[in-house]
């Protein structure tokens, strides 16, 4: 095991990566406040330009209630591929110049420089990365460098947008200690609340708390959330992400308790993800169903089943799952659906419920979607939804 | 009361019927053997409710008495005894004294009157066979054997019996084994789904020789009598899937291949596969048989190329590597030929040359390739 001492794990984070991938393709909305989101009035704010924070409008707000507080706003429809091509683009800069890296999600990636530093410097190294990414990609991005993968990502956030930050052995705790507790990846809305409520209100106070009560308050993650205060984080840099999951959701024009149109809907959405899994060759072995009402409380419902990617048995635990999960009769906002528990394989038949019909019909089904198009045949429940 | 038994001829009578107890049950009294003794015969009985096993063997004793002692550390403190004369006293309160030439073991014995009571053989039908047959069948069923508790009828193997003779299916909705025999006479055509705990235990206490056992069933009940040993357990009660529709009559291909070349191959290859779906991909081209495997996620991959008799058109295939290797586990021959139509019909695996009396029917469903 490597000493805390010794391990250099920087975290590289692309500043408002879907605004600036608009900026880049329209120079035009560069400096404006700019939303990104679904179109509508219904959807939610996917990202926003800096200018548009000054309004207090943050991401995951509704676009209705962004729209109220800045009515000047551009609104732009996210565009999801182009946003995955520039985050390969990005991808593709760090696999060629480092030698471990995590992709964290869309635009965050840890990168393990430990044992660079003798060769380079690790805060050099880092810089001429920046460097490179922003010149070939075109987007500004900002990075935190230190010895866990904690405290490189609360050094970025601090200097977020276009800043770098070096926090350098045995730094941690007091560049943490006068930071506000919600800046700890982890700590949310209630776990912050509930801290706040005991006073709690910097890092340096949670910090002091004996390791003890932390845990008689919130079990084994007050443990983690003591040690995270602490500037203690040993999780190491993954290097390989396999996609976990497959999903789909939508939104609706408007709320609804039509349970005809939310079937359909459901059945639309699960025939077009077990597709893609067929597509890839991949079995599910959990079905997640999930629901928000128009007050916004979300519900999710999930079965593990055994591994398959076979469409009747998918709408059969999705349709189980709705029915479950849909017991109130409130205005529905949205449906979703994801299949987790991911494994490569195809689909063992079975001898009692599968009939040689029914294979062939799903052969003829698949090869239909794969030469004219997912959608140019689908089931009839799913027609109009 | 008191009798005086050989430690290891008990011992090995015990360990017959010791695996019917469960390691954690419901009753504490079904941790227990029933030992009961009468004129210089001790019988002991164990149980889980569904399963019953008793045992016979010669003691010497003056009194008739009953007593439950726990089974676990009977077995262990038996284990350790080297062979010699046991003396078993037991006191009013069912207190258990076992005196050996090393020494005294005091066990807290149970009242015997909170035993279950064994299942009543009443209105059976029954029939004999040897008992070389009955291992052999279980030995080639019980693989296939579904553990899917939410289809209970899959769960054990079904007997069909009939005047001539007796027949052994299993299936677990992949992949099915019929086992026929046609040297064993029922009193009359009936069927029966046996579960795999009883045959597992069966298979462990049965000799392998040519011994009669004589089967006894009822609407719930099944009885295996083999001399002293007995075991007698609750039947299934479900239909078991029409599995007759689904063996194909029709698979026009036939592979042919050294059994032992084909299951090595598949052991070797299967292990670069995808640990959950074992899936090996088999194209079949003239006389030449290619298996492939692979694990995306780890970058695996398998391939091997084998000689095969095939008179088909070619073929690609994909099945479960495991499935393929237990079948070809469960038979015994040189080769074995497979029957094929299309990529997503059953296959079925016989044996090369069979037995007289005896018929091995192997069907497995193949994983569907996407065209």
């Amino acid at each position: 095991m490597l000493l805390s001492k010794d391990r250099h794990i920087a975290h590289f984070d692309l500043d408002a990566f879907f605004v600036s991938v608009e900026t880049l393709r329209n120079p035009k909305l560069r400096g404006k406040p700019l939303l990104v989101g679904g179109g509508s009035d219904r959807g939610v704010v996917a990202a926003c330009s800096y200018e548009a924070r000054k309004f207090g409008i943050h991401s995951a707000m509704p676009m209705k209630a962004a729209r109220r507080l800045c009515p000047d706003a551009i609104i732009i429809k996210s565009d999801f591929e182009a946003y995955s091509k520039y985050s390969r683009l990005v991808t593709d800069v760090i696999k060629d110049s480092v030698p471990v890296f995590e992709k964290a999600s869309i635009d965050e990636f840890y990168i393990d420089l430990t044992g660079m530093d003798r060769f380079f410097g690790c805060l050099q190294f880092t810089d001429q990365l920046k460097k490179k990414i922003n010149k070939e990609s075109g987007l500004p991005i900002s990075w935190g460098l230190a010895s866990n993968k904690l405290v490189s990502k609360v050094a970025t956030n601090e200097v977020k947008p276009n800043g770098q930050l070096e926090i350098p052995f045995g730094n941690e705790k007091n560049f943490l200690a006068p930071l506000s507790i919600i800046k700890i990846p982890g700590i949310g809305r209630e776990t912050g609340y509930k801290l706040l409520k005991m006073g709690v209100e910097t890092v340096k106070v949670l910090s002091e708390i004996p390791v003890e009560m932390m845990e008689n308050l919130m079990g084994k993650p007050g443990i983690d959330l003591w040690r995270k205060a602490n500037g203690i984080d040993e999780t190491p840099v993954i290097p390989y992400h396999e996609q976990k999951s497959i999903s789909t959701e939508s939104t609706f024009q408007t709320d609804t308790i039509d349970t005809h149109f939310l079937h359909s809907q459901l059945v639309r959405m699960t025939e077009e993800i077990a597709f893609q899994l067929r597509q890839q060759n991949k079995l599910t072995g959990c079905v997640t169903v999930k629901l928000r009402y128009s007050n916004f409380e979300t519900f999710t419902k999930q079965m593990t089943i055994p591994y398959t990617n076979a469409d009747h048995i998918l709408l059969k635990t999705a349709t189980a799952l709705f029915n479950k999960l849909y017991e109130r009769r409130l205005l529905v906002r949205l449906l979703g659906i994801r299949f987790t528990h991911l494994i490569p394989g195809n689909y063992q038949i079975s001898l009692f419920d599968d009939t040689q019909e029914m294979i062939n019909l799903y052969q003829a089904i698949d090869s239909v979607k794969k030469r004219f198009g997912e959608k140019t045949i689908i089931r009839a429940v799913g027609v109009g939804a | 009361m008191k009798f005086i038994v050989s430690s290891s001829a008990l011992l090995k009578q015990l360990q017959q019927i010791s695996g019917v107890i469960n390691a954690n049950t419901v009753l504490p009294i079904l941790e227990d053997f029933l030992f009961d003794v009468q004129k210089n015969q001790l019988s002991v009985v164990a149980t889980d409710l569904e399963t019953v096993m008793k045992i016979q063997l010669e003691v010497e004793a003056k009194e008739t008495g009953r007593v439950c002692i726990p089974a676990k550390i009977l077995m262990d403190s038996l284990k350790n005894i080297p062979e010699q004369p046991l003396t078993f006293n037991i006191d009013k309160n069912y207190a258990v004294e076992i005196t050996s030439d090393n020494g005294k073991y005091k066990v807290m014995g149970e009242n015997p009157d909170n035993f279950p009571k064994d299942p009543v053989a009443d209105d059976t039908n029954s029939f004999t066979v040897t008992s070389a047959a009955l291992v052999t069948a279980i030995n080639k069923t019980l693989f296939a054997v579904s553990n899917d508790d939410l289809r209970p009828a899959m769960t054990g193997v079904f007997f069909e019996m009939d005047k001539k003779g007796l027949q052994f299916v299993a299936t677990d909705a992949h992949r099915l084994v019929r086992y026929k025999r046609t040297d064993v006479s029922c009193p009359k055509t009936d069927s029966l789904i046996v579960p795999k705990k009883p045959l597992t235990l069966l298979k462990a206490a049965m000799p392998v020789n040519e011994d009669e056992l004589t089967i006894s069933y009822n609407s719930n009940h099944l009885f295996v009598t083999h001399g002293t040993t007995q075991l007698s357990c609750r039947l299934i009660d479900a239909r078991f899937p029409d599995y007759k529709v689904v063996i194909p009559s029709d698979n026009p291909y036939k592979l042919t291949v050294n059994r032992t070349d084909f299951q090595g191959a598949l052991r070797r290859v299967g292990i670069f596969s995808n640990k959950s779906t074992n899936q090996v991909v088999l194209s079949i081209s003239g006389s030449q048989l290619q298996l492939t495997a692979q694990d995306i996620d780890f970058s695996f991959e398998g391939n091997e190329r084998m000689k095969c008799q095939y008179n088909g058109e070619d073929l690609q295939i994909a099945f479960n590597a495991k499935f393929l290797i237990e079948m070809l586990g469960a038979t015994d021959t040189e080769d074995v030929t497979v029957e094929l139509s299309t990529s997503t019909k059953a296959g079925i695996i016989r044996p090369g040359d069979q037995d007289e009396n005896e018929e091995l029917l192997m069907l497995v469903m193949p994983l569907m390739l996407n065209t």
